[in-house]
């Protein structure tokens, strides 16, 4: 198609008006197309768009999964606005949140830093901090079980031998929070200290070379070239950290069961969501519960999008100025 | 471009239509799961009933004139499953076994065969009566069949109690412990001389006082008992409290802690059903022959223990219901008892003779005839649907115990909570 014969593209100029009209269905004209990707299309629309819509329609019902469905309008949602234990699930979820993505963040940051830097056994460090995103989270949970357990755990012991008091880890309601955040911790750091490497390996060495020569020490070249020149790929950790985060299900469920363990003190949105539509069989509730969430992480993503667009007005600025130019040039 | 073009385009349309195909083929759907009409298909979850059996049947089922079992085992989130296959209308087995919470089905129990219309009245003075009721519906079809029970007990480390210089033998305990005002004091005395507790949580002793209630939550027609100042739940609630205040529980919410606890002694003592022994046996082997058993307070009461049931569409009731009767014949339970641990309901399997006691775990003990025993105290109650959106009460006197909550707020948060599910679910409280 693109090997054009040169006596016949006159006459395709000449008439650009028939060769449009003549032009075939692109359903017909494609369809090899159009058939290679149906696969994925058909799969989506089965077990993606079908239980997206169909979630919507059963949050304005009630319904066990077996009976007859019954309409209830908002009454779902109403329950749900005046409902202390989705509030409690909330703020649970910030808490949890906010508790782990900070130090799991710097924490990352650190170690990407770390790594960069001329060390040995660089390839066996980097598999090590990964290889807690790939371990079962089951077997995790039993580990940090055992290792947080009120009277028996690993780090009661050492506070008990410090001589300070014993905490209820796994009974209290902050000791429940602060036990999840630190399963999050240890599961997302490494995955986020890669993505940080990567950034690193992008930031050109003169940087660093002209700030040694200036007399820069590790912590200035850190927090002065390093941070700086990140500033987008830590952006996107936060953003996938608190999508992560917002939707925070597995840590809680696999320690503490579907209840979220005592005071409901590790109970998080989607556990709350999951508990609702499959252990007390209430999927109008679950789907109301899903559409809320829904719109928090909504408030997120304008949060987000924000902070992110007063600084692109800035670039945009700068662009502005530079056609004006151009038209002043022109 | 040495990449065959056709073959990749074809490969793709394949791909395509075996997807839609798979989606298509969904929606025409098939009732039974197996198509041949000889074949019934049955679900059940792993040790839930005796493998030799299973294989048998699978041959033919005895008296059916040439009906076969195929038994799938279903595992994890069971209930989900089948209820998905039953609102869908597709892919139903022909029988089904469901767990202790049948009462989860009671409001559709129009999608399962009445098996009294089947001859089921007939069998009915084989089992313990209790465990028959269990399995009629609020409107009286008798839809699931009795499997296996959980007569409780109250399980104690002997050499604890000894150390303790308590009375220690099974018979004293169980005298001592005769009601839960001595239960209680029992366990200050343990938890004064040796530290131990009695129990780990406040919410296993609520639990079980409650299994051990002929009145729950509710009545057959859903009304809420709860409410009533001398209701069974009230009393279960003020003892849990009272054993809190009393400090003869051990606020052991997590399973890692509860293990620890009955291994190191700890908290030595559990009250639970006979299929604890085995579970018990499995995490603590150490302390094999340290463990006795004894009568728990007032009387025993019954936690868990199974049914099988047929959907209104199997391919035949007659042969499933013949299947039923016979896995649950009085020799065939005494014989899953010996293979599996699985406590019968039919009264005459304990007289079959062939039932092998596992002694040792109980030192001289013969747990067998503790727990039948505990099966002929069993009240005959009621598990009303609505027990599901009740679960508040336990959650909330686990604040009471590890939180420290105020019982009477406590209480009251519990029956609002259960009150505001119910109403949103429809039902008048």
């Amino acid at each position: 198609m693109t090997i054009t014969n040169p006596a016949v593209t006159p006459a395709t100029v000449t008439q650009p008006a028939t060769t449009g009209r003549k032009r075939p269905n692109p359903i017909k004209r494609f369809w090899p197309q159009y058939v290679s990707i149906a696969p994925f299309y058909v799969l989506f629309l089965v077990f993606g768009l079908f239980p997206l819509v169909f979630s919507i329609w059963l949050s304005f019902n009630d319904w066990d999964g077996m009976g007859s469905m019954n309409f209830v309008g908002l009454a779902q949602y109403r329950f749900l606005i005046t409902d202390p234990r989705f509030w409690n699930a909330v703020g649970n979820t910030f808490i949890i949140w906010f508790i782990s993505t900070i130090p799991m963040l710097f924490l990352a940051l650190v170690i990407a830093f770390l790594l960069h830097q001329n060390i040995r056994f660089k390839g066996f460090y980097r598999v090590a901090f990964f290889l807690p995103n790939v371990t079962s989270m089951v077997a995790m949970a039993i580990v940090f079980g055992s290792v947080f357990s009120d009277s028996f755990g690993v780090i009661n012991s050492a506070l008990q031998a410090l001589g300070a008091a014993q905490i209820p880890w796994l009974s209290s309601p902050w000791g429940i929070k602060v036990t999840i955040a630190c399963m999050v911790i240890w599961r997302w750091t490494g995955y986020n200290s890669i993505i940080y490497l990567a950034g690193l390996q992008a930031i050109s060495t003169e940087l660093y070379e002209s700030a040694r020569v200036d007399g820069a020490n590790g912590w200035n070249i850190f927090s002065r070239i390093t941070v700086p020149m990140l500033r987008p790929v830590i952006l996107f950790t936060v953003i996938t950290s608190t999508i992560g985060g917002l939707s925070l299900f597995t840590e809680p469920q696999v320690l503490l069961g579907d209840s979220g363990g005592p005071g409901e003190a590790g109970m998080t949105i989607v556990l709350y969501q999951y508990n609702q539509a499959f252990t007390q069989f209430d999927f109008g509730y679950g789907s109301a519960i899903a559409w809320a969430l829904f719109i928090i992480a909504v408030i997120f993503a304008i949060i987000n999008w924000r902070l992110v667009s007063e600084r692109e007005v800035g670039g945009q600025k700068v662009f502005k100025v530079r056609r004006q130019r151009k038209e002043v040039a022109e | 471009m040495a990449f065959p073009r056709r073959s990749f385009l074809a490969g793709a349309a394949g791909l395509g239509a075996l997807a839609a195909a798979g989606g298509l083929s969904a929606c025409g759907s098939q009732v039974s799961i197996s198509n041949d009409p000889k074949e019934l298909v049955l679900w059940y979850w792993d040790r839930s009933a005796d493998p030799k059996l299973l294989a048998q049947a699978a041959k033919e089922i005895p008296g059916t004139n040439g009906y076969r079992l195929r038994a799938d085992v279903i595992g994890g989130t069971f209930d989900t499953k089948l209820r998905t296959s039953l609102a869908g209308n597709a892919f139903i087995p022909d029988l089904t076994f469901i767990n202790s919470n049948v009462s989860l089905y009671f409001p559709n129990q129009d999608l399962f065969h009445d098996l009294n219309s089947l001859g089921a009245e007939k069998y009915r003075q084989l089992y313990f009566d209790w465990k028959w009721q269990l399995g009629v519906t609020p409107t009286n079809r008798f839809c699931f069949f009795p499997l296996d029970t959980g007569p409780t007990g109250f399980y104690y480390r002997k050499d604890v109690f000894d150390k303790a210089k308590l009375p220690s033998d099974p018979d004293s305990v169980g005298e001592a412990i005769k009601t839960w005002d001595g239960y209680i004091e029992l366990g200050q005395k343990l938890k004064k001389n040796v530290g131990s507790f009695m129990e780990i949580t406040a919410g296993q002793i609520f639990g079980q006082y409650i299994n051990a209630s002929a009145e729950r939550y509710f009545d057959k027609a859903g009304r809420p008992l709860y409410m009533n100042p001398t209701s069974t739940i009230r009393d279960a609630w003020d003892v849990a409290v009272k054993a809190v205040k009393a400090g003869v529980t051990g606020n052991q919410q997590n399973g890692t802690d509860q293990n620890a606890a009955w291994t190191t002694g700890k908290t030595a003592g559990h009250i639970e059903a006979v299929w604890w022994a085995q579970i018990l046996a499995d995490t603590a082997p150490d302390t094999k022959g340290k463990w006795r058993l004894a009568s728990q307070p007032v009387r025993a009461g019954n936690s868990g223990g199974s049914f099988v049931c047929i959907p209104h569409t199997s391919k035949n009731p007659e042969a499933a219901f013949a299947f039923i009767t016979w896995l649950n014949n009085p020799q065939n339970q005494a014989q899953a008892f010996n293979n599996m641990q699985l406590f019968p309901s039919a009264k005459d399997s304990f007289t079959s003779g062939t039932m092998k006691s596992n002694t040792g775990f109980f030192g001289d003990q013969d747990p067998l005839q503790f727990f039948l025993k505990a099966a002929e105290q069993v009240p005959t109650s009621f598990i009303s649907t609505y027990e599901t959106q009740a679960q508040y009460f336990g959650t909330e006197i686990t604040n009471v115990e590890s939180g420290g909550k105020d019982p009477e707020r406590a209480w009251d948060d519990a029956v609002n909570q259960t009150n505001r599910t119910l109403r949103k679910r429809g039902i008048d409280v």
